[in-house]
């Protein structure tokens, strides 16, 4: 078995297009798509993927009716469900199914490259294809190569929070180990910390790495939660041992001298914690060998205001691109053909209906009005930047802007401000758009038809970070450099 | 008093982020914030002597003057020539930021940014 089979099944093309491009980097891939229930039920039927991300609305048939068939025909296929919405009611049904984890909508991309690693190599372990499972990098931030198994768990609730103090609890009481003074310690603070995050009624993940030497918990928070005093004293009793760093916390506990022999053991079994309301898919990795300890990095917890949108690497080639040869306006628009050319000047048309849309938003912003300006707004001016190729960065600017806009839609119509911010900066990029068509294809002015490219993706990811409540971060890459 | 601060970028959602990274500052009463859209008439304003600043944030690449020779064209002014002046922009070649250097720009400031870093470096050459 070379590459494992993922079917993506959702109805809406951009939406497909961001999950196809994430998934294609996360994992040695085969990738298919369906566009409703129907046809994810063929193509399981006729291609046999191992997963299946699947959308939930959708017509035809939706991804719950979709799952339900599908887990009874296959249990084996995993089903990652992709939602926005998570309430008890909509986790009780997907339970109730059989649904193996569920992503966050808007999706945070190296959470879902992380659990589609995850799914991957856990899928791998079952079919004794262990190829590919010595590569895997790790999300601990003290040693990102550890020859680790892995265990993951999604925290949906306070039960599930229990759930995983027993589990944690069992795992070190069970064997005798120079932790337990400690661990009442690590138990409270992790109690601290995930109470802390779901007061927000927010999902987490927990994922657990460890080797024969080392072990670590980190909890990946959907939204980074804020660190009160007392728990920022509780994290800093562990000193070294503890790093906070923008959503993710995680702790290194050291596993126990007795423990090895056990650990070694139960490596190439598999480990299941059985309880309803927690979803661990327990993956083991093989260690192949044991790696030397890193030094141990310096503590460095801080409490972060905001969460970070960190810039990945393919947004860093979009955003500073740079082009050898200066095009001008003129010479550019000479050899492009006239189609493409009066269909960019047919988007004048979408000027009146930006506008208007965004007028209608404003008395009322419901998250269908929301996402129509999607679709009937930005995915038009899309598919026809997508003719020009001297423009990528602009048109994958504002198919992400797309993207974000229609999965947080039902979260922004619900608070005043963030909606009353979003219009103003829609119609401002608006206003942006109009002058870049001008300046290149209507008066023909400029220089070099590059010099906006780059800028319009950094609006929108700016756009995106603000109605989000983050901070833009790339590392170093965006300090004030001083000359 | 406070003090002014320009900013000159083509693109209005740009101006528009800055601004709302800035809103603490303006609403205080640290700082008072102006933008231009087209850096010539920055310039010709800058001139004639009916504008001035206290700290000028220019893009680099826009339609009708690079803000590089706006830089350029400013330090070569006598009443701005010791007046800070940095670079927000997307462009991060180090060719450019020499050129940058050379004309002696105070900073250079890559986008998409991060409001706090804007606001702790406007903060420090400020001295606010």
């Amino acid at each position: 078995m070379d590459k494992l089979r993922l079917l993506i099944v959702d109805d809406a093309d951009d939406n497909r297009l961001v999950l196809k491009a994430i998934c294609r980097k996360s994992e040695d891939f085969e990738i298919k798509e369906a566009v409703d229930g129907v046809e994810a039920l063929e193509m399981t039927e006729s291609w046999q993927p191992h997963i299946i991300l699947m959308d939930i609305m959708m017509p035809k048939m939706d991804g719950f009716e979709a799952s339900k068939i599908i887990k009874q025909r296959y249990p084996d296929i995993v089903i990652m469900v992709v939602t926005a919405v998570l309430d008890s009611r909509v986790q009780d049904n997907m339970s109730a199914i059989g649904v193996d984890v569920y992503i966050h909508k808007p999706i945070d991309r190296e959470l879902i490259r992380y659990k589609l690693q995850s799914v991957g190599a856990s899928i791998r372990l079952k079919t004794g294809n262990f190829r590919h499972l010595s590569t895997k990098k790790a999300l601990n931030p003290f040693n990102s190569d550890i020859r680790f198994f892995r265990t993951f768990f999604e925290i949906m609730d306070t039960e599930s929070m229990m759930d995983f103090g027993m589990w944690l609890y069992d795992k070190y009481s069970a064997k005798p180990t120079t932790m337990v003074s400690q661990f009442d310690k690590v138990i409270e603070t992790f109690y601290m910390l995930m109470s802390q995050g779901h007061k927000n009624g927010d999902a987490m993940s927990i994922i657990i790495e460890e080797s024969y030497e080392e072990f670590y918990i980190t909890i990946k928070f959907d939204i980074a939660i804020e660190i009160d005093a007392k728990l920022s004293e509780m994290l800093q009793e562990f000193g070294e041992q503890v790093i906070v760093q923008g959503d993710i916390v995680c702790m290194r506990l050291n596993l126990p001298q007795e423990s090895k022999s056990i650990a070694k053991e139960t490596i190439l079994h598999e480990q299941k914690v059985s309880h309803a309301n927690i979803n661990p898919l327990e993956i083991k990795s093989q260690a192949i060998e044991e790696k030397p300890q890193e030094e141990k990095p310096k503590v460095q917890i801080f409490t972060p205001t905001k969460e970070i949108r960190v810039i990945d690497s393919e947004e860093k080639v979009l955003l500073h691109q740079s082009f050898v040869n200066k095009t001008s306006a003129v010479d550019y628009v000479s050899e492009l053909g006239g189609d493409v050319v009066n269909e960019i000047l047919d988007l004048s048309s979408i000027d009146e209906e930006w506008e208007g849309i965004l007028g209608v938003i404003e008395k009322n912003p419901s998250e269908e009005n929301l996402i129509y300006f999607a679709d009937a707004v930005l995915n038009v001016y899309v598919r026809a930047i997508n003719n020009l190729f001297e423009f990528t960065a602009l048109a994958y600017a504002l198919s992400s802007l797309s993207v974000f806009i229609k999965s947080s839609a039902i979260i922004i119509s619900q608070d005043k401000d963030k909606i009353k911010m979003l219009i103003m900066l829609l119609e401002h990029l608006g206003k942006d758009l109009t002058s870049w068509r001008e300046h290149i294809f209507i008066l023909q002015d400029t220089a070099d038809i590059h010099y906006v490219d780059s800028s319009f993706f950094s609006s929108c990811m700016q756009i995106e970070a603000i109605i989000n409540d983050k901070h833009i971060d790339a590392d170093d890459d965006n300090d004030m450099e001083f000359f | 008093m406070a003090k002014r601060v320009i900013i000159v970028d083509d693109s209005r959602a740009v101006i528009a982020t800055a601004e709302l990274a800035l809103e603490e500052m303006i609403n205080t009463g640290v700082i008072e914030f102006k933008s231009y859209l087209n850096p010539m008439d920055l310039l010709g304003a800058l001139q004639s002597g009916s504008e001035n600043y206290d700290l000028l944030i220019s893009d680099v690449n826009m339609p009708q003057l690079n803000g590089l020779d706006l830089a350029r064209a400013i330090k070569a002014d006598e009443r701005y020539k010791n007046k800070p002046l940095i670079i927000l922009t997307t462009e991060s070649s180090n060719d450019l930021k020499m050129v940058g250097k050379e004309i002696g720009v105070t900073g250079w400031m890559v986008k998409p940014f991060s409001d706090e870093k804007l606001v702790k470096s406007l903060k420090m050459i400020l001295g606010v």
